[in-house]
């Protein structure tokens, strides 16, 4: 895509996001603070300036109807301001430029029309004005349309004893002209150019006339000017080569016609219509008016990046660099580790080898930080969530950020996103009482949801937890029974394992499929999201009370430790974090279950057990469980036993996915991605859950 | 080759306008996203023109006008608008600016607005 193109969607989105934010504060508060209205307004023009100069026409027409409103909220300071249809109508030309910008992003074409919302933004703003009319409206130089007739001496008047206003000599003979400026097509905003004119004029005339009449209130006097040209009839001292020297600095002149009269009325729209003198405030004593926007310079409060000195960086960079540190750690590992090298004593070697890894190491942490990027972003956006449910559902919801400023690596970021969502929504949907039932057992009438995101070790933990009425454990019992996803003694699930159920593919304990849910699609994409980037998901629930649902993400997606093992002459490696511990198992720890399963006895519990050669149909000669080794690794669900040849050593490893061929012709299942070995072999990283899922 | 100074807050703007200024014979020596950094880049580049946008965060375009005039009474600013900034237009055109030109920037007219304010 167009570089530009890429810029325009980025700071768009940016912005779009910025304004979800204080819209739903504004919302919150019932009213717009002044920050707001600048900040809201700002964006509102920053939007239009840049799909004007995209040539994005109806996301530009849109943003200037909005920024009018808020132009008009800033100058005027209405008092009835109906804050909430008003940020309904807001954020539904957001949405609307939302979806366009989205279109470009895609490489499609902006073609969405926005006519009816401009058109129910400018009521919008009709409404406003009339409803605030007389209630003291802040200066504006509309007011006088007065009719002036010929020979007004006002003017003269106005311009004589002022101060800073050149003094006409009247002694020295006064000329008439008459001009008619023609502009260059498309130069735009006509009327202020011809206000232009007037302004740059005014020290050397006297008496003035113009047409279109009304240039500053009246856009039609645009389209007048743009026909016919601007009119305009004055008296001066200056004679005439003068005075064309002056006009024809018009700036995007086309043509000029400069006409000396011998008196105004034979100006040729002396008769026709209003005439008005110099607009009034070209004519007001002190006309330094400050602009009054930003009068007292507060530092505007960034949400997320203060202005640090940042530059923006295409984040196929990044992964490129990344690819690199990653490539870096496994050729460390190749020398320090090297098979050539062994039982050799290498004191120097050795010590240059541990500065090696740890600068590889540091450089690995920097490059990571890189990628690392605050939650913000993605929590906030479940403001709107909220509000646009709760709305819809005739609920009171409270959403309560904790821990935004979390970072995580960029890529986990995407995933998250949605089972956020989902999640939230689910919570809104199913969980929080309706305000009435709330109170009656008790509970405030607003539901409260708390998003807290924090760092343990090497894992994000994020945790949504909600006050509401909390997982309905028989229901969920009955429908995991219907699905049949029990494999346990019912007796024996312990109530994590039983809302475990809840993230299963179709399950959904809803009757009725709603907007919003009862798909039975939700939670368990949710819970392949979260897989996807390595993590975990956990549900607990008190009933009546409230449920909380938890994330676990790892920290580095790319890079982790892993241990190596063997079996028969092929290498794979298991994810230290599912590890719970490994042992040569005995004859008496092994037993059948009655469905002629082989489980292992650890502690008094039993666990099936996986022989990974019968799994993946390797070749070994290890097959007595005596002989071999058993890699206990746990899930969500169960723990398992995957039994191998032989423990080879921790590592730190570099996941590489399966490339798309390999997963095309084959089974991956309880693979999730390949690594290189410091010997150079090829090692292929197991996934407990993935085993888990293909053993039941 | 004249000297150019970008005043806007939108990144994308500013590089929009540096294409179009470079292409039609004009050095971009400075951009400068905020007031505060659009006058300390004046006083040190000391450029023949400005371009500033009409409404910025903190600073207005109104307010970065005044200040560049008390910096330099000579200055000389084209503001640059979207449509619909009438108001702010006005102002700043009484109150000093050069010449104004409206987004879309149209090549030929902002160079007509550069060779009127600062020759070539």
């Amino acid at each position: 895509m167009d570089p530009m193109m890429e810029m325009f969607v980025f700071e768009s989105n940016q912005n779009l996001e910025q304004l979800e934010q204080i819209l739903i504060q504004s919302e919150k508060n019932g009213s717009f603070s002044t920050d707001e209205i600048n900040d809201i307004f700002r964006i509102m023009h920053t939007l239009k300036g840049s799909a004007a100069m995209m040539v994005v026409n109806e996301v530009a027409a849109l943003a200037h109807a909005m920024e009018d409103i808020f132009f008009y909220l800033r100058e005027n300071k209405p008092e009835h301001v109906d804050c909430s249809s008003l940020v309904d109508m807001i954020l539904d030309a957001a949405d609307f430029i939302k979806k366009e910008i989205d279109k470009l992003d895609a490489g499609e074409k902006a073609d969405g029309a926005a006519e009816e919302l401009i058109a129910l933004t400018k009521k919008t703003l009709a409404n406003l004005k009339q409803a605030n009319e007389g209630i003291g409206a802040a200066a504006d130089e509309s007011t006088s349309k007065k009719k002036i007739l010929p020979g007004n001496i006002e003017p003269i008047a106005a311009l004589r004893g002022k101060a800073d206003v050149a003094v006409i000599d009247l002694d020295e003979p006064v000329n008439v002209f008459q001009a008619l400026i023609i502009y260059q097509p498309d130069c735009e905003m006509e009327n202020i150019r011809a206000y232009t004119v007037l302004n740059n004029l005014k020290n050397y005339i006297a008496e003035e006339h113009h047409y279109p009449a009304d240039i500053l209130e009246d856009e039609t006097s645009i389209d007048v000017i743009r026909k016919q040209g601007f009119s305009l009839c004055f008296t001066t001292s200056k004679d005439y080569d003068e005075v064309l020297e002056l006009l024809n600095q018009t700036i995007f002149l086309k043509d000029l016609k400069l006409v000396q009269l011998l008196d105004v009325t034979q100006w040729e729209h002396w008769k026709t219509e209003e005439k008005a003198a110099l607009p009034a405030d070209l004519v007001e004593k002190k006309d330094v008016q400050k602009v009054e926007a930003s009068k007292t310079i507060k530092k505007a409060e960034p949400k997320e990046n203060a202005h640090q000195s940042m530059i923006s960086v295409n984040v196929g960079k990044l992964d490129i660099l990344m690819d690199l540190v990653g490539e870096l750690v496994i050729a460390e590992a190749m020398v320090t580790q090297n098979p050539d090298l062994h039982g050799l004593e290498l004191e120097n070697f050795n010590k240059a080898a541990r500065q090696l890894k740890k600068i590889s190491s540091e450089l690995q942490d920097g490059v990571m930080a890189i990628r690392m990027v605050p939650l913000t972003g993605t929590f906030q956006k479940m403001n709107r969530i909220v509000r646009d449910m709760s709305q819809k559902l005739n609920k009171t919801v409270e959403l309560h950020l904790v821990g935004e400023e979390t970072e995580v690596d960029k890529n986990v970021i995407e995933h998250i996103s949605d089972p956020l969502m989902h999640v939230i929504r689910n919570s809104i949907d199913h969980g929080i009482e309706l305000p009435e039932d709330r109170q009656k057992v008790g509970k405030p009438a607003a539901g409260n949801i708390i998003l807290e995101a924090k760092n343990a070790g090497s894992e994000v933990v994020i945790n949504i937890v909600d006050d509401g009425k909390g997982f309905n454990r028989e229901k969920i019992l009955e429908k995991a029974r219907a699905n049949h996803l029990i494999h346990k003694n019912e007796a024996d699930l312990t109530d994590r394992e039983i809302y475990a159920f809840v993230f299963a593919p179709g399950f959904s304990t809803n009757e009725k499929v709603t907007e919003f849910s009862g798909r039975g699609v939700g939670m368990d994409v949710v819970m392949k999201n979260i897989n996807a980037v390595g993590g975990n998901i956990l549900a607990n629930s008190e009933p009546g009370k409230g449920c909380s649902i938890t994330f676990k993400i790892p920290l580095t997606l790319a890079i982790i430790t892993g241990m190596n093992i063997r079996i028969g002459r092929a290498r794979y490696t298991i994810p230290i974090a599912s590890i719970r511990e490994s042992f040569k198992p005995s004859p008496k720890d092994i037993i059948i279950d009655p469905d002629g399963n082989e489980m292992v006895m650890v502690r008094g519990k039993c666990h099936p057990v996986v022989r990974l050669h019968e799994l993946y149909h390797i070749d070994t000669a290890v097959k007595e469980f005596t002989e071999g080794i058993m890699v206990m690794v746990k899930t969500e669900k169960m723990i398992l036993g995957l039994f191998a040849d032989e423990l080879l050593g921790q590592q730190q490893i570099v996941v590489k996915p399966i490339p798309s061929f390999i997963k095309n012709i084959s089974k991956t299942l309880g693979i999730t991605g390949c690594t290189l070995l410091g010997d150079g072999s090829i090692s292929l990283i197991l996934d407990s859950v993935g085993i888990v899922n293909r053993i039941i | 080759m004249k000297r150019i100074l970008i005043v806007d807050d939108a990144a994308f703007v500013r590089v929009v306008l540096r294409k179009t200024l470079e292409k039609i014979g004009y050095e971009v020596v400075g951009e400068a996203e905020d007031g505060e950094s659009a006058l300390e880049k004046y006083k040190e580049l000391r450029p023949d023109c400005v371009t500033l946008d009409i409404v910025m965060p903190v600073m207005d375009g109104m307010e970065i006008l005044q200040e560049l005039l008390v910096i330099d009474p000579q200055v000389k600013v084209i503001m640059i608008s979207a449509m619909g900034n009438d108001h702010h237009i006005k102002e700043a055109m009484k109150n000093g600016a050069a010449h104004f030109v409206v987004k879309p920037v149209k090549e030929e007219l902002l160079a007509e607005a550069l060779l009127k304010t600062i020759g070539l």
